[in-house]
């Protein structure tokens, strides 16, 4: 059972762990310690922690640089700032060199950035990093899958990106802490196929509660939690997508090049099924609290619902012409 | 000068040799800007740096990182003659299959240690190599050549505050000061002057040398070398295009590939065809 307040003192539990595993794990902060929840960290192991100031792109520079003489930098800050400040160091000195430097980006999604407003709610992070080479992308959905993701991340050698929130995220897996197997899509509700329910991240909350409303209604959902989205488990979705021939995606990220894009490229290309994708539809959002965000900009439970009776709809008309 | 010097100095205009003779074999690549380091390179592949050519990857060695990595005909040239890999290979550059990509590649070309030709990256990069080096108590120095264009660069402040705040002393980076960049005189193009004062405020111990004088080179790296407790800054002024008379004197030989002629009297200036 997992005992943190948040995803941000999850990944600090779990850089605490590998400090004390092997030397080569080290963080850089550009000003991020305290955001970051590094400060106990940063005490115990001064010499591991390397503070650059408000400067994200030397920030992955010198992870790249430490990375190429065999230390392993972990990079933690806000995701739009390693994302879109220091895109470029990550695409060409971190991804392209292929070089062992782990990306956390907190924030992430609407959810996480909430009362900050759009400055710091970044929903595009995952559809950028998706179309880097070699890049690993990583979206847990609750604090304790923070704290896995971070050790397999860490010790899978190579560039690797970790989304993470802002302390609203839910507990969801409160009872038994499921393996975080990297590249593995995994089935968490298997009611039945009438549709498919794939997400990633904190929201994964949400889509449970709304597979339990379209149980309540008789229509038996399977869910597909997609937590690693590059390398994406294709052969999952495809198979899901075929056996139910009705997807929703639910992501709190903009519906343009996250989950929702990866999933309607294996639809497209692999496996036919009618396709609903639930997220930012490509507006920015404004400032408010994490939950009413989510439920004003279409990411409610009952906007879930609806979602997966439309793609039922789609696919029925479809079968049907 | 020393009878090294007067090597090195065969060796730069060898190194020389080689660039005019890859751009012209390749019919692509940036000439002027490497020769206005040949001599820095020179000094620092076959006098200054711990290296060793059979063990590419060795821990202890020095690194190096080409910030100005259009450059790079010069940086292969090296890397060849110190045997790196065949001098057979320059030819291919930026060719397809070539093990020498148009801007330097850690993974496809041994000898280098950083991938580099987005421009100002180089001394981040390097910044971290000396950090790591300082972390894992390994006494190596990372050298590191940026362009005076590229300092224009937000990320080269970057990382010359964090280079002094972790006081790197095993970090010596050049600025091969030729005063020319793509689009005409740094001095016109930017408000990067004055170069010297700059790196003082940010508080570098600050050398100011002439980039082809190997004697010069040889002591500012020495001096550098014994600096303790802050990065070092050597500004070179150099000539872009040095060693080669016409294009000394014409910037478009940032990127210009010679004519049979040009080639040719080139390669008569920097010693004849069979001067080796």
């Amino acid at each position: 059972m997992s005992s943190y307040k948040g995803s941000r003192e999850a990944f600090a539990a779990a850089m605490m762990q590998l400090a004390e595993e092997d030397p080569c794990y080290v963080t850089i902060s550009p000003d991020s310690m305290k955001a970051m929840r590094m400060v106990d960290f940063a005490e115990k192991y001064p010499k591991k922690f390397f503070e650059v100031g408000i400067a994200e792109q030397n920030a992955v520079g010198c992870a790249a640089g430490m990375a190429a003489c065999g230390l392993v930098p972990f990079v933690a800050t806000y995701s739009g700032f390693i994302t879109m400040r220091a895109c470029e160091q990550v695409r060409t000195f971190v991804a392209y060199p292929q070089l062992n430097v782990k990306l956390v980006g907190a924030n992430g999604g609407i959810f996480g950035g909430e009362r900050e407003g759009v400055t710091h709610q970044f929903f595009e992070d995952l559809g950028i990093l998706r179309c880097i080479p070699e890049m690993t992308i990583v979206v847990p959905s609750d604090a304790s899958q923070v704290f896995a993701a971070t050790l397999a991340i860490a010790r899978k050698p190579g560039p690797a990106f970790m989304r993470i929130a802002s302390g609203r995220e839910h507990v969801i897996f409160d009872k038994e802490v499921p393996v975080f197997e990297l590249g593995k899509a995994r089935k968490l509700v298997e009611n039945g196929n009438d549709v498919a329910l794939m997400t990633c991240g904190f929201i994964l909350s949400r889509v449970l509660e709304a597979a339990e409303v379209l149980k309540g209604q008789g229509i038996n959902a399977t869910v597909l939690e997609v937590h690693t989205l590059k390398p994406l488990d294709s052969a999952a979705v495809a198979a899901v997508a075929t056996a139910t021939g009705a997807v929703v995606t639910v992501e709190d990220h903009n519906v343009i090049g996250g989950l929702g894009s990866a999933v309607a490229e294996v639809i497209a290309e692999q496996a036919p099924a009618s396709l609903v994708r639930i997220g930012l539809q490509d507006v920015f959002p404004e400032s408010g609290p994490a939950e009413a965000l989510l439920d004003y900009y279409n990411m409610s439970v009952d906007d879930i619902v609806k979602a997966a009776k439309t793609a039922m709809a789609k696919r029925d008309h479809r079968r049907a012409g | 000068m020393s009878c090294e010097a007067v090597n090195l100095v065969d060796v730069a205009r060898l190194l020389r040799r080689d660039v005019v003779d890859t751009v012209y074999r390749a019919k692509d690549g940036h000439p002027s800007p490497a020769l206005s380091c040949a001599d820095i390179v020179a000094a620092l592949f076959f006098k200054v740096m711990k290296l060793d050519p059979q063990n590419p990857t060795w821990a202890d060695r020095d690194r190096f990182v080409l910030s100005k990595g259009h450059a790079c005909p010069v940086l292969y040239a090296a890397l060849a003659r110190k045997g790196y890999f065949s001098r057979d290979e320059l030819p291919g550059l930026r060719s397809l299959g070539s093990c020498l990509q148009g801007h330097p590649c850690m993974r496809k070309t041994p000898g280098i240690d950083m991938t580099s030709g987005s421009l100002g990256n180089g001394i981040s990069i390097g910044a971290g190599m000396a950090m790591a080096g300082k972390y894992l108590q390994k006494d190596y120095n990372t050298y590191v050549i940026l362009g005076d264009g590229e300092i224009q660069e937000g990320i080269v402040w970057e990382a010359a505050m964090a280079a002094v705040k972790h006081k790197l002393d095993n970090l010596i980076v050049f600025v091969d000061n030729n005063g020319l960049q793509s689009g005409g005189k740094v001095s016109d193009v930017s408000g990067i002057m004055p170069i010297y004062e700059k790196w003082q405020a940010f508080q570098w111990h600050c050398q100011e040398i002439d980039g082809h004088n190997m004697n010069e080179i040889l002591a500012a790296v020495e001096n550098a070398q014994q600096t303790k407790g802050k990065p070092s800054l050597i500004l070179a002024h150099t000539v872009k295009g040095k060693g080669v008379p016409f294009m000394e004197t014409d910037n478009s030989w940032h990127k210009r590939v010679p004519t049979d002629a040009e080639y040719k009297e080139a390669m008569e200036i920097l010693g004849g065809m069979d001067c080796e």
